[in-house]
């Protein structure tokens, strides 16, 4: 047998359940728009009427009304560090291709206007000078676009050289992030924490601190760790960025600019307090291989177009050693004097034309000052060996045309893995927000379901108390 | 593409966004090709069709460079020509005064008025010998000094052989040494020499010495014709091949153009379709985005 206002009691539950509901729709439709939001559901729970057997225990086998037993948050772990991953590889690969995109602007081939257009010009000059060497018009003209080539391989390098520099400049701006990001996170975890173990909701707070691992996600690669406590812990490959309530900061380490690049030095993340490297994926991670691997790479091969050009004009004018190791044996000028190097310095950056007159380009393969008057020969035989080598097998061309066919490759390749990548992004972040967004159909029938709740039991309420006021004040009264 | 079990307002914006931004990005891809008329703008739109592209533009500019070749060897082919043929006029004039002053019934004067003819034309033919095309002697083989004959009929120049590139693996001679046009020199039926001594001849009044004279004569003009139907040969060559050349940078060209260029009427069909294509992703993604269950209730 239960108490007389029993009944208002579990009607009161009731209201207090629905308009509880109400709040976090409430509460949900406010946010359907805020990044990172998760939308929460009420738990309500039938409250039991007494359930221990005793003996002066009684219960009329009725139930004791609803409560809200709690709000729950609705994310999916496995999904959310699928996103992680997923955002990972996708910011990567999205900054690999950008930088390929940068260096092919950078060298523009194919076109009438870039390097390889440069060298045809300077290979016509050679041909221009075996046809009329006694023109000083045509060996000037020749000089020029040797010096146009130099000049040309010298830009290149300097841009991509920029290029790293500026590249360098982002990580350490991105590196402060990092850091920050981590001390926010420590933080945030300590007030989750202490929240949950005192049974207090902290919902929006863990929605914050997910969009803030998202975002270091994106940034270095990092997966993260969700502990009972209710902390995370974030990990860049396999050192922990943040374990409970402290953060480990990170900085960057090795050459500022890509001269002082070498293959033990490497720009790398490192840990503050180990000095070891950190294993970074995401934008930085790509970062820094575009600075330690894919432009080093791309200035070494121009190296070498640079160094076969000197070597072959320099051996065919001054004589030497060609490729294939037999000796050469150099030209003359104008003047019988022998022939003389045309460039110095054999990488891109420092190759350069050491010639200024043109009287001393040793285009002639004969001796004119020779005294034997039979012998003694004026001809084009250097210049136009040289004219040949624009269309040979094995010129710098050939290298430079490698070269440019291995970039495109790598850019290609790097483009179609980014879209791919970009739509599989796309669909695990649909997934996400199936789980956990805000749908306003949803959320306005809820709106009705609560609404209607809340005035059945104030209904509820409103029956007992009649029949109360029945009991109470009509019972009895006979004959008013 | 797995449609969710739930579908909520910002899933549905994102997949929409994501979708026109494709499609725009396909739009914005066509529009820069018909604009720059180029499907080809970048190594990563095609690396086996840039590096082709790029040989294609290498054999463009070595047969243009056969073609400047083969004009400037027509030039000194020509000079060539020219003067050989004005050298075997010049001899068969010659002939005709010795036959002349071998006629007994001369007088001292007449021959020794066709022996100064003869040293007249022996100063022009010489004259003719150091003929100098764009400031080199073209009989002088590649000598450093500026002429072939001295004023004594003496070949000064030497034997080295000139060439132009005409064609790919193809270099023809452009020049003729003195020697090879007009006799070997101590021979004695060296052009000069054999003039020298007709002259001289005429003057001593040697009828035997001017028979053998005559024989020379006639065999230098035989050397002189033969070269003169080599070098025309030759031209023939240069001729053929500079047309030939011309003929190799058109096929060159529109195969460089197949690789680079784009299709335009090809290109500007595919850009109508994914206007249109757009024009309905935006429209249906007005129908779907706006209406929801807010509308439908009191």
């Amino acid at each position: 047998m239960g108490s007389t206002f029993g009944g208002i009691n579990t009607a009161l539950t009731s209201l207090y359940a629905q308009r509880r509901g109400l709040d976090v729709t409430g509460e949900n439709i406010a946010n359907a728009n805020t990044e990172g939001f998760t939308r929460q559901k009420v738990r309500m729970q039938a409250q039991a009427g007494g359930v221990h057997p005793g003996i002066y225990s009684t219960t009329d086998q009725v139930g004791a009304g609803v409560a809200v037993s709690g709000v729950e948050r609705s994310r999916n772990e496995y999904l959310e560090e699928r996103g992680r991953a997923e955002h990972a590889s996708s910011a990567y690969l999205s900054t690999q291709k950008g930088s390929y995109d940068l260096i092919e602007s950078v060298l523009a081939e194919p076109s009438d206007t870039a390097l390889q257009a440069r060298l045809h010009d300077m290979w016509d000059g050679w041909n221009d000078v075996a046809n009329n060497w006694q023109d000083p018009s045509t060996r000037s003209a020749l000089l020029e676009r040797s010096r146009t080539v130099a000049i040309t391989l010298n830009d290149t390098y300097a841009s991509l050289s920029g290029q790293f520099t500026a590249n360098r400049n982002q990580l350490d701006a991105y590196v402060d992030q990092v850091n920050t990001l981590a001390t926010s996170i420590a933080d945030m975890n300590q007030q989750i924490v202490v929240a949950q173990s005192a049974g207090l909701e902290a919902n929006e707070l863990r929605d914050q601190r997910d969009v803030k691992v998202m975002e270091l996600a994106e940034l270095t690669g990092a997966s993260a760790q969700s502990k009972k406590s209710g902390a995370v812990n974030v990990y860049i490959g396999n050192g922990a960025l943040v374990n409970d309530f402290s953060a480990r900061t990170v900085r960057l380490a090795g050459p500022a600019t890509l001269d002082s690049l070498t293959p033990a030095n490497h720009v790398a993340l490192k840990w503050n307090d180990t000095d070891t490297a950190a294993a970074a994926g995401g934008t930085m991670g790509a970062m820094l291989d575009t600075m330690n691997t894919i432009i080093p790479d791309v200035t070494a091969k121009l190296d070498d177009v640079a160094s076969k050009l000197a070597a072959t004009v320099n051996t065919a004018l001054a004589g030497g050693v060609d490729e294939n190791g037999d000796p050469v044996t150099g030209g003359y000028d104008l003047n019988g004097d022998p022939g003389t190097a045309m460039f110095a310095g054999a990488t891109a950056k420092t190759i350069e034309v050491i010639i200024d007159d043109p009287d001393k380009v040793a285009f002639s393969k004969g001796f004119p000052k020779d005294p034997d008057n039979a012998i003694a020969a004026l001809d084009n035989g250097v210049a136009d060996a040289l004219a040949d080598v624009g269309i040979a097998g094995t010129g710098p061309d050939q290298a430079y045309q490698a070269m440019i066919g291995q970039l495109g490759v790598a850019a290609q390749s790097a483009a179609r893995r980014s879209e791919i990548q970009d739509s599989v992004t796309d669909q695990v972040d649909t997934s996400r927000d199936a789980e956990s967004g805000v749908n306003l159909d949803e959320e306005m029938t809820n709106l009705l379901t609560y609404q209607r709740g809340y005035e059945a039991a104030s209904r509820v309420l409103t029956t007992i108390d009649s029949m109360l006021d029945q009991l109470i004040n009509r019972t009895g009264l006979v004959g008013r | 593409m797995s449609i969710p079990s739930r579908v909520t307002g910002t899933s549905v914006h994102t997949r929409v966004i994501g979708d026109l931004q494709r499609n725009l990005a396909h739009g914005q891809k066509l529009t820069s090709q018909i604009s720059s008329g180029k499907q080809l703008s970048r190594p990563s739109d095609s690396p086996t069709g840039t590096v082709t592209s790029m040989q294609l533009r290498g054999e463009v500019r070595a047969t243009q460079q056969h073609s400047r070749n083969a004009n400037d060897g027509l030039g000194w082919l020509g000079t060539i020509q020219d003067k050989l043929g004005d050298a075997s006029t010049s001899v068969i004039r010659v002939r005709d005064l010795t036959l002349q002053a071998m006629n007994q019934s001369n007088t001292d004067q007449s021959r020794e008025a066709i022996a100064v003819e003869i040293d007249n034309i022996k100063a022009t033919l010489i004259g003719e010998a150091n003929s100098k095309f764009m400031g080199r002697p073209v009989f002088g083989g590649t000598t450093p000094g500026g002429e072939a004959y001295d004023t004594t009929g003496k070949y000064v120049g030497n034997d080295g052989q000139t060439t132009r590139t005409v064609g790919p693996n193809a270099k023809v001679r452009i020049e003729t040494t003195g020697p090879e046009a007009f006799g070997a020199e101590n021979s004695p039926s060296q052009l000069f020499t054999v003039l020298t001594e007709l002259s001289q001849n005429m003057r001593d009044n040697d009828m035997d010495k001017l028979g053998t004279g005559l024989q020379n004569l006639d065999k230098a003009h035989d050397l002189l014709k033969a070269t003169l139907s080599d070098v025309g040969a030759r031209y023939n060559r240069v001729t053929q091949m500079k047309q030939s050349a011309e003929d190799h940078l058109l096929s060159v060209s529109s195969q460089l153009s197949d690789i680079e260029d784009v299709d335009l009427p090809k290109a500007i069909m595919e850009l109508q379709i994914q206007q249109t294509s757009y024009q309905a992703a935006l429209a249906a993604t007005a129908k779907v985005i706006q209406p929801s269950l807010i509308d439908f209730l009191r």
